[in-house]
């Protein structure tokens, strides 16, 4: 318990350094720090409306955030996440958009699974690749994710873009309004429930299942667990799968509910603010639900910065950077231990 | 100039600790000058952090060091070496990728920074002669038989005029012809003028080469210098000991403290039935491919018969490991088959052959056998996990429970089964790994030395387990390096030499026989 106690208390503390640090930049270059904190404040948690905005944008945080926390655990690190987003994304918006005009109870599940399985197939070829020869995943699925931003580009200018754009950044036509999980742009007792079942789903998954115990031992010592005749090939793949689905069924949720449509360069920093989820909630599924919620409060509240504190909603950005700076300082080792693994068979 | 009683090293009121535990406790010794010292001890007496505070390695939290009568500052290796000491570590410390000559200019006192390859070979050709090293400069440290890189080693420790010169545990690592040429070299060196101060195992070598001895138990001095003449073995034995493991049969005692005469007459009786019974392990005309990890097998047979203990005896590095890696699916089998109980596993895979009985405790505790930052209770329910399908349901609480029960019943010393396998001691992270291995169902155990680093109490539980486990019809394949061990619970010995059996051995052992083998030398 006191174990957990202190995980907590250090997370917190790393995040209050961050803002900490960031309020005296920020203070340094002009702009009034305890405004900044009062706007953040206002606009992420102290109303109805910003917890409904918070929640509208950590829920797809969540998600994905969930499957980094997979893929890490078993000693994978997937930092795919916002290619595996985009393609979740764009796979989802070829079927709905293809698909237009045939019945919702049809379509919508279709939508769903196409998401999914675009956001895995994107996560297995860099599992594919690190399991049978050994290339480093975090170069693949880095690559991977320019990969999935020129594709995303290239969809939403080409196959699927919209005739009636008008020239600003281009998008696919809209989704059906049939085929929509939230009204308008906001959240929807279908994506709560969604994000609540497969929460559940994982915290099963990860403290619950013998899978649970052995990516986490394969992930802390791989070579330990192919002495106990575990295959590890398996176990990677399984979780770069995974991680890759739930990134996928993220994108999907936003193409369905509340963005309503594909479009360039969206969510540019979604997939990265997950893995910093991941990070600050140690690999806990339940302290990455709270800790995504609260990622999620910083992104709505960077929408109201340039209005209140006269900050551009980048700050949000930088917040992010810091609290990165400080998480990634203590998750570092960890890295470097994964790399010892070498017999990965 | 030397004179029998001025003294090369004196330690005042040594005491070092590592968190709460106390390493070394007031310890004070003086060391003659010209003499062999031998300090013994059981693992984890204190005896390698000894040798480190005396190089300088090692900053003790009280104490002084005295080198030739002038005090020297603690804890600074560099003064250490100018006064004239040096050490020779357990694990070597020669760049493998060096050629000898590179290695031997490697650490000597500063030259230019330009030099030829012709010159240092030149110069340290002549160096390694005079000392009777026999070896081309220009061989890689890496190509070397593990006895020459030593004595390159203790070569290179020489270079500088040294006085003192430690060597940890130099004959761990040796085969029985290799500890007597390293003492003879060792004589010549004291003729010299050297004082040497060896830290020993086993009371057969400290008898046969020291002329005293030095006893650390608990980090603390219990004896010494004490001349060799003046002290016999069971003395010894018991001062080593202590009262801490009552209950051992002689024969184990003796096996402990390496005190067995040359020709052990072996009366162990519990082996009878072994021959008769079927083959757990059988093992016919296996080869494999290289591996970075030791040689490759060439045509190895190797049966294991029901009830039966097996030892492998043989120097570092001539198979050992890649035998483990091949018995369980690591290492590439080009030829031959592998039978488990009658049924040939040769190209199942580790989770097949486990189902089939097989059990390992791997070479490395810490790497292979343990995930020392996860929990006791993961570690010790990863075997039946993967046994039991991967996607199964679990409850964590109910494994903690066994979990705790299993681990009272191998005795591990913990406080709670959430705590990290890394916080264990060496011989309770062993029983952790007992306690994982050794189960009903288990029928063929592979034991790699188990018992490396282990105390006294410790290195019998393991006996005791491995004993029991032989009593319920297992077979066990023990490999060591540690001969004493291997003739005192193995009902057969098999010598590994280049990846190949160099001879199979029975009760009553002979040392000089089994040694021979473990070298290649004509018997």
């Amino acid at each position: 318990m006191i174990g957990y106690l202190t995980q907590i208390i250090r997370a917190v503390a790393f995040v209050f350094i961050a803002l900490l640090l960031c309020g005296v930049i920020f203070e340094f270059a002009g702009f009034s720090a305890p405004l900044m904190f009062q706007s953040i404040a206002d606009g992420a948690f102290l109303s109805m409306r910003a917890w409904e905005n918070s929640l509208r944008w950590g829920l797809p945080l969540f998600l994905t955030a969930l499957g980094v926390v997979i893929s890490f655990r078993c000693g994978f690190f997937n930092i795919g996440a916002q290619g595996q987003f985009y393609m979740g994304a764009i796979a989802a918006t070829f079927v709905a958009d293809g698909l237009n005009g045939q019945s919702a109870v049809l379509v919508v599940p279709l939508t769903f699974a196409a998401g999914i399985l675009g956001g895995a197939l994107w996560a297995l070829w860099p599992g594919l690749l690190r399991v049978k020869s050994g290339t480093d995943e975090v170069i693949t699925t880095l690559m991977g994710n320019f990969i999935a931003g020129l594709a995303l580009i290239y969809v939403t200018s080409g196959p699927l873009k919209d005739p009636s754009g008008t020239g600003q950044a281009a998008s696919s036509r809209p989704i059906g309004e049939a085929y929509r999980i939230s009204e308008g742009n906001s959240l929807s007792p279908t994506i709560i429930v969604i994000c609540v079942l497969v929460g559940v789903g994982m915290w099963v998954l990860v403290n619950r299942t013998a899978f649970g115990v052995l990516s986490s031992l394969a992930g802390r010592n791989p070579i330990m667990v192919v002495w106990q005749g575990a295959r590890l090939s398996r176990l990677g793949l399984a979780g770069f799968v995974i991680g890759g689905a739930l990134a996928g069924l993220a994108g999907t949720i936003e193409v369905l509910g509340p963005i309503g449509r594909l479009s360039s360069g969206m969510l540019p920093t979604h997939g990265f603010t997950a893995i910093l989820i991941a990070l600050v909630a140690n690999l806990s599924v339940l302290a990455t639900a709270v800790v995504a919620i609260f990622f999620g409060g910083l992104a709505a509240a960077g929408l109201y910065l340039p209005v209140l504190a006269g900050l551009p909603a980048a700050a949000i950005d930088i917040i992010n950077a810091a609290i990165a700076l400080f998480i990634t300082a203590r998750a570092w080792p960890k890295r470097l231990t994964g790399l010892l693994r070498r017999d990965a068979t | 100039m030397t004179n029998g009683n001025a003294t090369a090293l004196a330690c005042r009121d040594i005491s070092v600790n590592y968190g709460v535990v106390a390493a070394l406790a007031d310890v004070s010794v003086d060391f003659a000058e010209g003499m062999i010292h031998a300090v013994v001890g059981q693992n984890g007496a204190g005896k390698t952090t000894f040798a480190r505070v005396a190089a300088g390695i090692v900053h003790p939290d009280k104490g002084t060091v005295e080198i030739g009568g002038k005090p020297v500052p603690v804890g600074n290796v560099g003064r250490a070496r100018s006064a004239g000491i040096e050490i020779v570590h357990q694990s070597f410390a020669l760049p493998p990728s060096f050629t000898v000559a590179e290695a031997m200019e490697f650490g000597a006192e500063g030259r230019g920074a330009l030099y030829s390859r012709r010159d240092l070979e030149r110069r340290w050709t002549r160096h390694l002669d005079a000392l009777g090293v026999r070896v081309k400069p220009r061989e890689r440290i890496r190509d070397l038989p593990v006895e020459t890189q030593q004595a390159v080693e203790i070569a290179r420790a020489l270079v500088t005029d040294a006085k003192v010169l430690i060597l940890d545990e130099p004959t761990a690592v040796l085969s029985p012809s290799g500890i007597d040429n390293l003492f003879e070299r060792l004589k010549v060196m004291q003729a010299n003028g050297v004082t040497i101060i060896l830290i020993l195992h086993k009371i057969r070598e400290v008898l046969s080469i020291a002329d005293t001895v030095t006893v650390l138990r608990g980090g603390k001095l219990v004896e010494g210098p004490t001349l060799t003449t003046e002290i016999d073995a069971p003395r010894l034995a018991a001062s080593i000991i202590g009262t801490t493991a009552d209950g051992l049969s002689d024969t184990d005692r003796d096996a402990l403290v390496g005190a067995a005469e040359e020709d052990d007459d072996g009366t162990e009786t519990a082996a009878a039935s072994v021959a008769a019974g079927p083959a757990i392990l059988d093992m016919r005309g296996i080869s494999t491919r290289p591996d970075p990890e030791g040689p490759a097998l060439v045509d190895v047979a190797l049966r294991v018969g029901r009830g039966e203990i097996v030892g492998i005896a043989g120097v570092e590095g001539n198979g050992q490991r890649t035998l483990v890696r091949a018995l369980s699916h690591l290492a590439d089998i080009t030829a031959g088959t592998v039978e488990l109980s009658g049924i040939e596993v040769t190209h199942q895979p580790l989770s097949d052959r486990r189902a089939n009985g097989l059990r390992v405790i791997p070479f490395e505790r810490n790497s292979e056998g343990l995930s020392l930052s996860s929990t006791l209770w993961e570690n010790w329910a990863a075997r039946s996990l993967l046994r039991d399908g991967v996607l199964r349901l679990i409850s964590p609480a109910k494994i903690r429970k066994a979990c705790s029960a299993a681990l009272k019943v191998w005795d591990v010393r913990f406080s709670t089964p959430n705590q990290p396998a890394g916080s264990l001691s060496g011989g309770n992270a062993q029983k952790l790994i007992l306690a994982r291995e050794v189960d009903e169902d288990a029928t063929l155990i592979i034991a790699a030395q188990p018992t490396r680093g282990l105390d006294v109490g410790a290195t019998a539980f393991v006996w005791r387990s491995l004993r029991e486990a032989r009593a319920r019809g297992c077979g066990i394949l023990l490999i060591s390096s540690d001969l004493d061990e291997l003739f005192d619970i193995s009902d057969r010995v098999v010598v590994m030499l280049g990846g190949r059996v160099n001879g199979e051995f029975s009760r009553p052992y002979h040392l000089g026989e089994v040694g021979a083998a473990m070298t290649g030398a004509d018997r």
